[in-house]
This record gives structure tokens, sequence and C-alpha cells, in this order.
């Protein structure tokens, strides 16, 4: 379309148009709207990452099918130590390889990337083997169950210059939390009060096994000496997420935990809380619990000026009487909670208008967070591999300051790195020992810093 | 014998002959950083740039080019410039991915250049004022050749770097590529302005 063209606009755009507007007179929904892609773009396949996947639990396996369904991605090996689930796992990328060792999908010069979602006590081993091989490495969140192992994990990766070291934190590579991330920072909620986070969902966590030994692997997450819990294997994400919205790093954390429901031997607490404590005052809980669904899952952002709640792929914000008008809010769709009216916050919402796309109630961005943080992935795995495969080829490995000045102006995708990973770990583990001794716990800068 | 042995120390001394003169050449090879291509075209929205600092390739002159007191006319030189297509980026992903797909970068994965010959337009008042030289050689892009006539001006960069720049405009029909377009979103124009700044080192001959 021409630039001088106008949107033209019949009478019924008009009418609905007003109409939205007069019943936008409540809650605004905050949703980022896909970007139009055409035909051919979307037919193009750019480049191939060859991938293998190491870990193929309920959690490897949706990976795999995750790359599956990107074209960028080819799974070319998959690696479990158990049968059952290696079978899975190649039935799920019919042309990989089944290895039961992961040194063989290292040792494969074809694999180029490697996604390790193995328990998480056993990131440590495998990454820096990875690493240490050359392959680009999406590690799962949390990279450790201890400060030390993360440490590790995270220095590796820093000096791993030409390679590509992405943990697995996957909301902040999710499209709507990136252009919410922009809305906040514009400080469009006002000064930050408090955050919460919530995760409800009635379910065991124990998985049912054919024999003692494989009960023990297959249910680590409920082994107190090795599982960081809860707030290792779901509350991370969320903490980081509102910490990264917050823009600081928390100066405390307070943790209380109970085994209320699933009394099956186990002694990992089903119900945690949280309290981070951050610079400046403002405050953010984070509660799961296994044993109710009630309201299942939502982070919310309070401000001065308003609250950003984020569900999924969707997000709204609800502005307080006294807060500055936007502009925008009184054009975009409300949508009604209880006595309350949330605002939908959509991204790219003015691009797609000039592009005469007509907005829809449906969530913009419909892959999961997990599409969005492999996507990048692959995408920045490409940048830097064919830029270090370029540059060699022209200038040799000889001058190795060249060659990181050139990778360090390579425009990458955003991505969480290496230094965000070992934070949202730092978070995870603390809680998780709060959570275990009941108690406040003090967060020094130091421990966050890796040296 | 004999004179199969003579005729295989003649054979031998009219193949060695041109190896030992390319020897004696004096070469420049490109520098890992200081180069930078610009590719700038326009489209029916905005626009449009892309830009690599990754240059390849080198330049040798002739022996007896001097280089102190560049004299006018030709020079004997030889220079082949490459260039990987796919490190050509813009700061929108999605149209790198048409970009390289229009340039069939699967196939033809660097743009490269040959230089058929090289004229001094006129000398240099002193050794460190620019040199500006008239070239002709060959483009060849997306693996169509063309001609190319530019002029280039090359400037001594301490003791033993040379930086050449120049800019000159194409179409890119001529190299088989068709403007991409995005059915009622744009169209790209068919002209496109490269600019380049490539920055060469004296390499020492092997000992």
């Amino acid at each position: 379309m021409n630039r001088n063209e106008t949107v033209e606009l019949n009478r019924r755009d008009f009418i609905g148009s007003f109409a939205t507007l007069m019943t936008l007179l409540g809650g605004v929904e905050l949703v980022r709207r896909t970007p139009v892609q055409a035909a051919d773009l979307e037919t193009l396949v750019p480049f191939q990452v060859r991938c293998g996947v190491i870990g193929l639990g309920a959690w490897g396996r949706e990976i795999v099918a995750t790359l599956s369904r990107l074209k960028t991605a080819q799974v070319i090996a998959v690696c479990d130590t158990y049968p059952a689930s290696l079978k899975r796992g190649t039935s799920a990328a019919p042309n990989s390889k089944g290895l039961d060792d992961y040194r063989r999908i290292l040792d494969d010069k074809d694999v180029q990337a490697v996604v390790i979602a193995t328990p998480t006590h056993q990131h440590r081993e495998i990454a820096l083997a990875a690493l240490q091989a050359g392959k680009h490495v999406y590690c799962e969140a949390p990279l450790a169950n201890s400060i030390e192992d993360a440490k590790a994990i995270a220095l590796a990766a820093k000096a791993a210059r030409k390679q590509v070291f992405q943990p697995g934190l996957q909301m902040r590579a999710d499209p709507q939390r990136r252009f919410l991330l922009d809305f906040i920072r514009a400080g469009a909620s006002g000064k930050a009060v408090k955050a919460h986070a919530q995760w409800h969902k009635k379910q065991s966590w124990r998985m049912t096994s054919p024999n003692p030994d494989r009960e023990r692997d297959l249910n680590w997450r409920l082994n107190k000496g090795i599982s960081l819990g809860l707030a290792g294997e779901i509350a991370i994400h969320q903490m980081d997420a509102l910490s990264w919205f917050l823009n600081a790093r928390p100066i405390s954390v307070t943790g209380f935990g109970s085994l209320i429901h699933w009394k099956d031997g186990r002694d990992m607490p089903d119900t945690i809380q949280t309290i981070f404590e951050y610079p400046g005052g403002a405050q953010l809980t984070c509660e799961c619990t296994l044993a109710n669904s009630f309201d299942a899952d939502y982070e919310v952002l309070y401000g001065t000026d308003a609250a950003i709640m984020m569900r999924g792929p969707k997000a709204w914000m609800f502005k307080e009487v006294d807060s500055p008008l936007l502009g925008w809010e009184v054009y975009a769709r409300k949508d009604q909670f209880y006595k309350e009216t949330g605002i939908a916050l959509i991204a790219n919402a003015t691009k797609l208008a000039n592009l005469t796309e007509k907005a829809t109630d449906e969530a913009a961005y419909t892959s999961t967070p997990l599409y969005y943080a492999l996507e990048s992935f692959l995408t920045n795995v490409n940048a830097v591999g064919s830029a270090v495969e370029d540059f060699t080829a022209n200038f040799g490995t000889g001058d190795r300051a060249a060659l990181e000045k050139y990778l360090s102006e390579i425009k990458l995708q955003l991505a969480p790195d290496f230094q965000e990973g070992f934070e949202a770990t730092v978070l995870a583990i603390k809680a998780s020992e709060a959570v275990a001794r009941g108690a406040k716990m003090a967060l020094s800068k130091e421990a966050f810093e890796l040296t | 014998m004999k004179r199969c042995c003579l005729l295989f120390v003649g054979v031998f001394a009219l193949l060695a002959a041109p190896t030992r003169a390319a020897e004696d050449w004096v070469r420049y090879t490109a520098q890992p950083t200081g180069s930078l291509v610009k590719v700038e075209g326009t489209s029916t929205i905005h626009e449009w740039s892309v830009e690599t600092k990754l240059i390849g390739g080198y330049i040798e002159f002739d022996p007896g080019f001097n280089l102190e007191k560049p004299q006018t006319g030709k020079v004997n030189a030889k220079v082949e410039v490459l260039i990987p297509v796919r490190q050509l980026k813009s700061d929108k992903t999605a149209m790198d991915t048409i970009m390289y797909d229009s340039m069939k970068e699967k196939d033809h994965r660097r743009i490269d250049y040959r230089l058929n010959e090289m004229t001094v337009k006129e000398a240099p008042q002193s050794p460190d004022a620019p040199l500006l030289l008239d070239t002709k050689g060959e483009l060849v892009v997306a693996g169509v050749t063309n001609k190319l006539q530019m002029p280039v001006t090359m400037v001594r960069v301490g003791a033993d770097k040379l930086k050449f720049t120049g800019s000159t405009s194409v179409k890119m029909t001529s190299f088989g590529i068709q403007p991409p377009t995005r059915l009622g979103v744009f169209s790209t124009g068919d002209d496109v302005k490269l600019t380049f700044e490539w920055l060469t080192a004296k390499k020492e001959p092997a000992k």
C-alpha cells in the first residue's frame, strides 16, 4: 500500500469503532497484535539449525514438538536414558537419531545446537560438556539447583563467545510481555507499588513408573535433596518476569511452605508463598499450589496510575481514576472483571490499523512463549554461527579480538542471556531456601554477580 | 635422455616464471575491522538499507608500481573482493529473509568483484593525499556478472594500510533480481546505491 493512501472506513466500520469507543469506559485489554506476514515470507525457510534435544520427559517432548513446528529447526538427534521416553521422543521427531548417551549428541558434528531439558541437577555436567564441544546451548531454567553449579554454567557460557547460550526463561521471549515491558518502562502504570503472581493447579506431580528406580528418577521434582520444588520448577518464570518489569533485583525474600494435600510420602511442600522486597519498598508476592486450581495463573503489576494484569497471551490495564489520560485507551477494547473494567493492551495495534486489519477478540500471539523463545534462540544461533563461519573464512582465527568485536555488533533477537539465567536461578534457589526455612533471607548485590 | 631432461627443465622454467612474478607482487589483504559496505534503496513505504562490515579479499600491485609517488595512467593491479550475502543486514529480520531469497543466497553465497583495469586519474600532490582512481571490473551478484565502472579513492592509513572508498549505482534487475514486493503493502525500487570503505593491510611475503 502506498503510504499516501488513506485507510477507507465504511459506515459499518465507523459505527463499530464508535460502539467500541462507547463500550470502552471500563477495563482495557492489553494485547499485542500479530504483525502481518506476507504469504511468501511465511513459506520461506531462511535457514535451518540442526538441533539435538537432551532429556525427553514431558517438557522435553514439548520442546521437540515445538521445534518440529518451527521451520528454522531440524531435530536430528534426541536423547534420553529411559527407553520408553526415548521412543516417544523419536516418534515426535521421526527424522532424528535416538541416543541414550548425551555425549553421542555432542560428538555429532552435524548437531549445531542442543536443548537441555533433563532434571535440573543434571544440567551442569551436560551444559559444560556441550559448551566445551562448541554447541550452542538452550538450557532449561533453573540453570541448576545450587548457586555453585549455576555459576559454573553461566561462567562457561560467558567464556564461549562464539556460541549462543540461552536460559529457558521463555516469558522474556514472549512478544506480548516484550510489548508490555516497553509500555511499563515508559511509565504507563506510574510508580511501581507491588506485584503479585500466582500459579494454581490441582495436580499431584507424581508420575507412575514400572519400578522403584525409575520411580525415583521420574519423580525427581518431589525430592527435596535435588529439586527446588515449586519455586524452581514453576515460580522462577514469574519471579524473573516481574523482576524484569520492575527493573530491579530484590534485596530480601521471605518464604512459607506447607504440605497440605499430597501426603503420599513426599516431603516437598505442595503450597508455597514467597515475598520479595525491592529497593524503594515495592514487594512481589508469589504463590503456588498443587492443591487448588482456582483462578489458575497470572501476574499483576500494581502502579500508582494503573494495575496491569497478564494472563497467558493477554493483558489488561486497570486505570486509577486520577491517572493521566493516555489518549488511545478510549478506542481500545474493554473487558469486565467483576466490578473492574480492563483495557485490552494489544501490541502493534496502531500498525495493524494502518494495514486495515480489523481488531478481533482473539489473542494476538497464539503460539506459546516456548515457541517464541526457541524461535529467538534459533535465529540467534544462525546469526552468530554464520558470522563466525564467514569471519573465519575470510580472516582466519588469529585475530580473536576482531572476531569478538564483529560478534558484539551483530543485532540479535531479544532473548535472555547467561547473566539473566544466573540471576533467575539465584532467585529460585533463595526462594526455595526461604520456603524450606520459613524465614526471611537477605539478598546481597553480590549474590547476583558472576565472579 | 639428456634431451628429455632439457625439455623438462624448459617446460618447468616456463611454468615457474609467472608464479615467480606473482610472488613479487605487493599484496594488501582485507582487514577484519575498518570496512563497511552499504546498500541503499527505496520502496513505496520508506527508504531501506542493509550493510556489513565484513569484506574479504585482496589487492595486489605490480612491483613496479610506486605507491609513494604514483604516476597518472594505468596501474597493473589485481583485485578480488568478496562479501558474504548473509552478512548484509538491516534492522528487520523479515526484510533480510526476503532479500536473501531475492538474491538467491542459498545458491550464490557471495557478492564478488574482480578488477579488470585501474587507472590513476591524477597524480597526488603529496604522498598522503588521496589517490583518485578510475576502475573497471566485474561485479557478480546472484550468479550474474555485470561490468562495473566506478571512481575509487585510495588513502594511505599509517605505514602499511590502504583504505579504498567509493560508491556506484546498479539496478537489481540487471542481476536478475526482481525488486521485492508484498502485494498491497509495498514495492521496492529497482535502483540501489552501493557505498563502500575497504581497509587493507600489507601482507609481508612469506620467508
